[in-house]
């Protein structure tokens, strides 16, 4: 079975956010695998070992390198190749140009599934993947909690409100993955090592045009009031204060 | 009289031969059994230094320098030690039927020697009674569980004393006594004999010196057996002892001059990442088994097997010996036995240890106990990839933000702000801060405190910034040699940029990894712990520092007294009056947070600062300072179980702080 899996960079978490004039500086950016998108290529590797086949790793990104490293990792993991599509002036932000960009890509791999995270953490449209699918004419499920595949059926869970759904389709399709589909793995040092013999190939794509809805103001969060601290003799004392607080001012219970 | 006559019309030394080819043919072949599984391990070249080691050897062996260290059991040993080396060619003159002793008369020697030897016997027996005296009266709680094999094996060398005196006795005896007074012991056992018929007096001989011989053959055959091995292992154990400084761990591979092949170059076709075969080990990590006496002074003092947690740093020694032992003739055919040594050492007990080198430390003998738990850590993170979960999280947040909370690697130095400090600039002192120092809230206090009183006492120093790293110490102690590796080359690489000379840290993982490891990785500075440089300050008076009012107890890190070889510094530091724990200095008691056992899930009913919290409530202090950002969360987590919250844990740095004359 041969496993394309679409993988986002995103922001690391834990990246300076600054807003200058209603607009975000990426400049300092470090960038990581959206953590959703992990799930998919743990996924894939798992799918891969069991039936054969290839797992090809497929991010779009701009001209930028340093993301590279990071990139690599998912090779590490088990993945066999990389191709990242070098697009000038690319955002993350626009899902209609990205699902366009990368579904063509697919297209030119002979491919039996395609998986990625149900969302980048970046800007969290949860829209690309499903976009693909349609792009593709296949069909597609969403935030999958657990997937199963048997000859030629995929059988996927996925969590909604108050219950659990089981739904089967034949490949190829498109499934986007829920958080916690799987446990990642952490590859040992020889397959640190071999992934860099692994295949990682840059190709440049053109921007594209499309009617995506556009980001017109990014701001910060309003600065949080400081807290109260609820001083008292013993932890008792404490939480009937809390209690009353809670009852009073807060209006809560 | 004598007991050199035929049997049954049969010489005794034809019996004498037999008994004798049996016992060493047999002492022989399983010795060379284990010097052949020994063999099998990896080179370490410690054939070096040879007259350091022989003076090791005198005071270390000969001396019995750390045995005797506990009281009883050590002079009591070391008795029976000396007066075996006495005695112990009395056999050579029993198997030949007197012609040693005839020999050493021919050079004067024999009167000295029948001295030598009977006051050998004789510190044998006293050292004999007071080990049984301990086994069977004082019953040490560590023995409760011990096998009969001490108490036997102590009976049969009583026996094989107490045959010899009577042997030597009946000697003297015959129709005329000729008694030989260079043979004091004799002489009385003789004086005591002399009444009792000659037909008996020759039943007794006979029996007493085949007795003897029976159990001295016996012994060669049973010591490759039992712990009795250490009479012979312990002989390359502290003859081939650790000459690197304590608590350094070996690089993944080093070149000619010892120093760690850059991560680029690393041979990974021919590399063994960790242990997990008998064979992964070096020999002298294989040799330790044999060295093992089962004192359980290890057991003692370790913080793991204390607060009830699987790991029993003496069994690991045993684990290692006897899987030699019960897989050893598959091992010399050079396969693999289903059973690995993760397996046998248990995962649980592999990742309880905190690296506090306490076992080390407390061994007579020298045995290396931790890095066999290391060694085998490595494998599991770097070849087999099975972990606790928390450690993946460890090893991410490294990666990424190179501090084990994954804080943004920007925010690093804001525990600075307004403290106007020199930040990526070339100074007298580089002041490294750690993770701890820089991203946790309650250390950073420690940090602004070390840089106010740098700064009062006008020192030229500058920290960092952002350029700084976590050391590597959490990844490299829970097994992830190689992303150590990686971070300590580029803390290197940045160090030696800012012309980096002087180091102070306040956290003692950073002062041991930066101080002894980074040589090897091409960074070599001075590294001092900030109590050792705000010391000096104060001695100096640079920092008038008043006296501290309040009762105080120190808590020795790890890192800085027992491995680290400072603990007056602190002390001085603080000043006042000092309540010691019971356990303090070289023998500090761990926080339970060493070894990146902080970062590690930890049983509610098993904590390690649980324990050493409850020793610091005890001397009834105030305050419990400590020097080391991870004994300030254990201890102050400790005391908040305990109830003891109004017990304060500071930092040596704080309280000199808040005492300084302005």
């Amino acid at each position: 079975m041969n496993i394309a899996v679409l993988i986002k960079m995103v922001p690391d978490t834990e990246s300076k956010l600054e807003v200058n004039d209603g607009a975000l500086n990426d400049q300092n950016f470090k960038y990581m695998v959206n953590p959703y998108d992990e799930f998919a290529v743990e996924q894939a590797v798992q799918f891969k070992e069991a039936e054969g086949g290839k797992v090809t790793l497929l991010s779009l990104f701009s001209e930028d390198n340093s993301i590279d490293t990071d990139l690599r990792k998912m090779l590490a993991i088990g993945a066999d190749e990389i191709i990242v599509l070098r697009q000038q002036g690319y955002r993350g932000d626009k899902p209609l140009a990205n699902a366009k960009a990368l579904s063509d890509a697919i297209k030119e791999l002979n491919i039996d599934l395609v998986l990625c995270g149900i969302q980048g953490i970046d800007y969290y449209q949860a829209a690309t993947g499903t976009m693909v699918a349609q792009m593709l004419e296949m069909p597609n499920i969403s935030g999958v909690t657990s997937l199963e595949y048997n000859s030629g059926t995929l059988k996927a869970k996925r969590q909604i409100e108050g219950g659990l759904q089981t739904v089967e389709t034949s490949t190829p399709a498109v499934i986007t993955c829920q958080k916690d589909m799987t446990k990642v793995r952490f590859p040992a040092l020889k397959d640190i090592m071999m992934s860099k013999r692994k295949p990682f190939e840059n190709k440049n794509v053109d921007p594209i045009d499309s009617k995506d809805a556009l980001t017109s103001e990014s701001s910060l969060p309003p600065a949080r009031d400081g807290g109260e601290m609820i001083e008292g003799e013993d932890a008792e004392e404490k939480i009937n204060k809390l209690i009353e607080k809670l009852k009073m001012e807060a209006k809560v219970i | 009289m004598d007991a050199y006559h035929s049997y049954y019309g049969v010489e005794w030394y034809f019996f004498l031969l037999v008994w004798g080819i049996i016992a060493l043919g047999s002492h022989v072949y399983q010795v060379g059994f284990v010097v052949k599984l020994i063999r099998l391990g990896k080179n370490d070249d410690r054939f070096n230094s040879w007259k350091q080691r022989t003076k090791e050897f005198l005071t270390d062996w000969l001396g019995q320098r750390k045995v005797v260290e506990d009281k009883l059991a050590g002079y009591a040993h070391a008795l029976i030690f000396w007066g075996f080396l006495m005695l112990v060619s009395d056999v050579i003159d029993l198997s030949t039927g007197g012609y040693f002793a005839k020999f050493l008369g021919l050079i004067y020697l024999a009167n000295l020697w029948n001295l030598i030897v009977d006051i050998g016997y004789l510190m044998a027996g006293i050292g004999i009674l007071f080990a049984l005296y301990r086994r069977l009266i004082v019953r040490p709680e560590k023995l409760k569980d011990s096998s009969l094999e001490g108490v036997l094996i102590l009976f049969a060398i009583l026996g094989i004393v107490i045959t010899a005196f009577i042997v030597e006795a009946i000697f003297m005896l015959g129709d005329e006594p000729h008694y030989n007074y260079w043979e004091p012991i004799g002489v009385l056992f003789a004086k005591l004999m002399q009444d009792i018929e000659p037909d008996t007096l020759q039943v007794i001989v006979d029996v007493s010196y085949w007795l003897h011989m029976i159990l001295i053959g016996g012994f060669l055959i049973e010591i490759p057996q039992t712990k009795h091995s250490h009479l012979i292992g312990t002989i390359p154990n502290v003859m081939f002892q650790d000459h690197e400084k304590m608590g350094t761990m070996l690089p993944l591979q080093v070149d000619e001059d010892n120093a760690a092949v850059k991560t680029d170059d690393l041979d990974f076709d021919n590399l063994t990442l960790g242990v997990n075969k008998f064979e992964d080990f070096t020999w002298r990590q294989l040799s330790d088994g044999w060295a093992c006496t089962a004192c359980a002074r290890c057991q003692d003092v370790c913080p793991a097997y204390n607060s009830g947690k699987e790991l029993n740093p003496m069994q690991i020694i045993m684990d290692v010996k006897n899987y030699g032992k019960e897989h050893g003739s598959l091992l010399l055919a050079g396969e693999s036995p289903d059973e690995t040594i993760v397996d046998r050492f248990s995962p649980e007990a592999i990742w309880a240890c905190t690296t506090c080198y306490a076992c080390v430390n407390a061994c007579p003998v020298h045995i290396e106990h931790v890095p066999k738990l290391t060694d085998t850590r490595r494998h599991l993170v770097m070849e087999a990839s099975e972990f606790p979960e928390e450690l993946q999280n460890l090893f991410n947040n490294l990666e990424r933000n190179s501090n084990p909370w994954g804080l943004g690697a920007h925010t690093r130095a804001d525990w600075a702000e307004g403290l106007d400090l020199k930040i990526g600039e070339p100074a007298e002192y580089l002041f490294y801060v750690g993770c701890a120092g820089s991203f946790d809230e309650r250390n950073k206090n420690v940090s602004r405190a070390t840089a106010k009183l740098l700064k009062a006492a006008g020192v030229d120093f500058s920290i960092m910034g952002e350029m700084e790293m976590c050391n590597g110490d959490p990844a490299r102690r829970a097994g992830n040699e190689f992303m150590f590796q990686m971070m300590a080359e580029m803390n290197v690489d940045n160090m030696n940029s800012l012309g980096t000379l002087k180091v102070i840290t306040a956290c003692p993982h950073c002062f041991h990894t930066i101080g002894k490891e980074y040589e090897k990785y091409g960074g070599k500075y001075e590294v001092y712990h900030h109590s050792q440089v705000l010391n000096e300050l104060k001695q100096k008076d640079k920092l008038k520092i008043k006296d501290y009012g309040d009762k105080v107890t120190f808590h020795d890190p790890c890192y800085l007294g027992r491995i680290g070889g400072e603990t007056e510094a602190p002390r001085e530091a603080i000043g006042g009056e000092l309540i010691e724990m019971e356990r303090s200095r070289e023998k500090s008691f761990c926080c339970g947070g060493g070894g990146a056992r902080i970062w590690m899930e930890e049983d509610a009913d098993k904590r390690v600062n649980e324990i050493r919290a409850k020793e610091a409530v005890n001397t009834g202090a105030d305050c419990v300072a400590v020097g080391c950002p991870f004994c300030m969360t254990m201890m102050s987590d400790g005391l908040k179980t305990l109830g003891e919250e109004q017990r304060t844990v500071k930092d040596i740095s704080e309280i000199m702080l808040e005492n300084l004359e302005e």
